[in-house]
């Protein structure tokens, strides 16, 4: 009971991520746009458990996701899935400091390289109508989503990974 | 030696009274050098409630008013006449009024999440417009909810209709917040400032609400033309919208 009760908590935290993903608190934005919320979950989950678990969780928040934008022809998971494995070979680092910067600079990269794909796929998408020269401006997004995602992923994911750290050891 | 201190303390800049003169001249002096706008803002708003032609005003706004009204329903009834001569689509009066209860505004996913779903009479492609004109289409419905693909997602893409220039355009999100208009035609003399509105042309949209305005005009590319739409209505701070229930042909 009590190791389900602990497991409940990452997976408390984990539905919490669609949730705040809908509820869009325009008052965290920057330029109307949100920082990319799954990272941060993601990080320390993956960090801790391994790439093949990154990898899974990737792909379940992908399709959360997914079904919770209306994009049909657009999906996250390959980001989503590609930051997970990379997020398991991140070794921990014994200098919190250090570690904290860290987090920042990875979570930056991986929204970078989520919101690339992304972006990727419109571009693709509209590049028979030779109407992609006029979603390049929509760049904007990417380099807000990164700044936003590096500037609150220290705070965030240190907290997260002390959580999952402690329910680890207990369980 | 007494006499001295005697003087000292008879100097002008010891009594207050000269001090408060100075002050005073230096105002007046102020006032001059400003040509008195002091005075005259002073004076703007103390007989700002006195003013003549205030009610005035207020009478010939209403009459304008009443006036644009009578106006609107003799074209709504003649528009709606000649419509049914020409067999077009008729716009429809089945609303539903929605609250807005979650919004994605910016980024790549652009959509509103309003409270009235399936069980309301909610049908996907059911048109949602707020105030200002058109926000989006409903792509998805669910008992309690609807989700609305608003026109800056770079999913949306709808027919719209220039007035002035009487021609026909593609309005494309972009994921900015300013959806892009392509006009498929180099030599279309769009203007900044012109009206976009849905097109009659249609069958997604009824004819004629109002979209946004032309905010600037891009190089054409390849025989297009390409203008920045800014739109009326602003998805980032509606909180109820009303749900129009398209007739398809």
């Amino acid at each position: 009971m009590n190791k389900f009760s602990k497991k409940g908590l990452s997976m408390a935290i984990f539905i919490f991520v669609p949730i705040i993903f809908l509820w869009h608190p325009s008052w965290l934005g920057f330029l109307g746009v949100q920082p990319y919320w799954p990272l941060f979950w993601l990080l320390p989950w993956s960090m801790i458990h391994g790439s093949v678990n990154g990898l899974i969780y990737g792909l379940f928040l992908g399709l959360i996701l997914d079904s919770l934008t209306l994009d049909s022809n657009f999906t996250q998971i390959p980001g989503l899935i590609l930051c997970g494995i990379l997020f398991g070979r991140v070794k921990l680092h014994s200098d919190s400091l250090v570690g904290h910067f860290r987090y920042g600079l990875i979570c930056s990269s991986g929204s970078f390289l989520c919101g690339a794909i992304y972006f990727s796929q419109i571009l693709f998408k509209n590049f028979s109508d030779s109407n992609f020269l006029l979603f390049i401006p929509s760049v904007q997004n990417i380099l807000s989503e990164v700044f936003l995602t590096g500037f609150f992923a220290p705070l965030i994911c240190s907290q997260l990974l002390r959580i999952f750290k402690s329910i680890d050891r207990k369980v | 030696m007494l006499d001295i201190r005697r003087i000292s303390t008879n100097r002008w800049w010891h009594k207050r009274r000269n001090w408060i003169f100075f002050v005073i001249f230096l105002f007046l002096f102020f006032v001059r050098i400003s040509k008195g706008s002091i005075f005259k803002d002073c004076y703007y708003f103390i007989s700002r409630p006195f003013w003549p032609g205030q009610f005035q005003k207020e009478v010939l706004l209403k009459s304008i008013d009443q006036e644009t009204l009578v106006n609107l329903n003799l074209l709504k009834k003649d528009n709606l006449r000649l419509r049914k001569i020409l067999s077009l689509q008729e716009s429809s009066n089945n609303n539903i009024s929605a609250s807005v209860i979650s919004r994605k505004t910016g980024s790549w996913w652009r959509q509103l999440i309003l409270n009235k779903g399936s069980k309301d009479g909610v049908e996907i492609s059911n048109i949602v417009i707020g105030p200002g004109g058109l926000l989006g289409r409903v792509n998805n419905t669910s008992l309690f909810t609807s989700s609305v693909t608003l026109l800056t997602s770079p999913e949306s893409k709808v027919g719209v209709w220039v007035d002035r220039i009487q021609i026909n355009g593609l309005l494309v999100g972009v994921g900015d917040d300013y959806p892009s208009l392509i006009i498929y035609s180099k030599d279309a003399d769009i203007k900044v400032g012109d009206i976009v509105s849905s097109s009659p042309a249609s069958t997604l949209l009824p004819p004629n609400i109002p979209i946004g305005i032309v905010q600037s005009i891009g190089e054409p590319i390849k025989a297009k033309k390409t203008a920045k739409i800014s739109l009326f209505a602003k998805p980032h701070a509606i909180d109820w919208v009303q749900i129009l229930q398209v007739k398809t042909q």
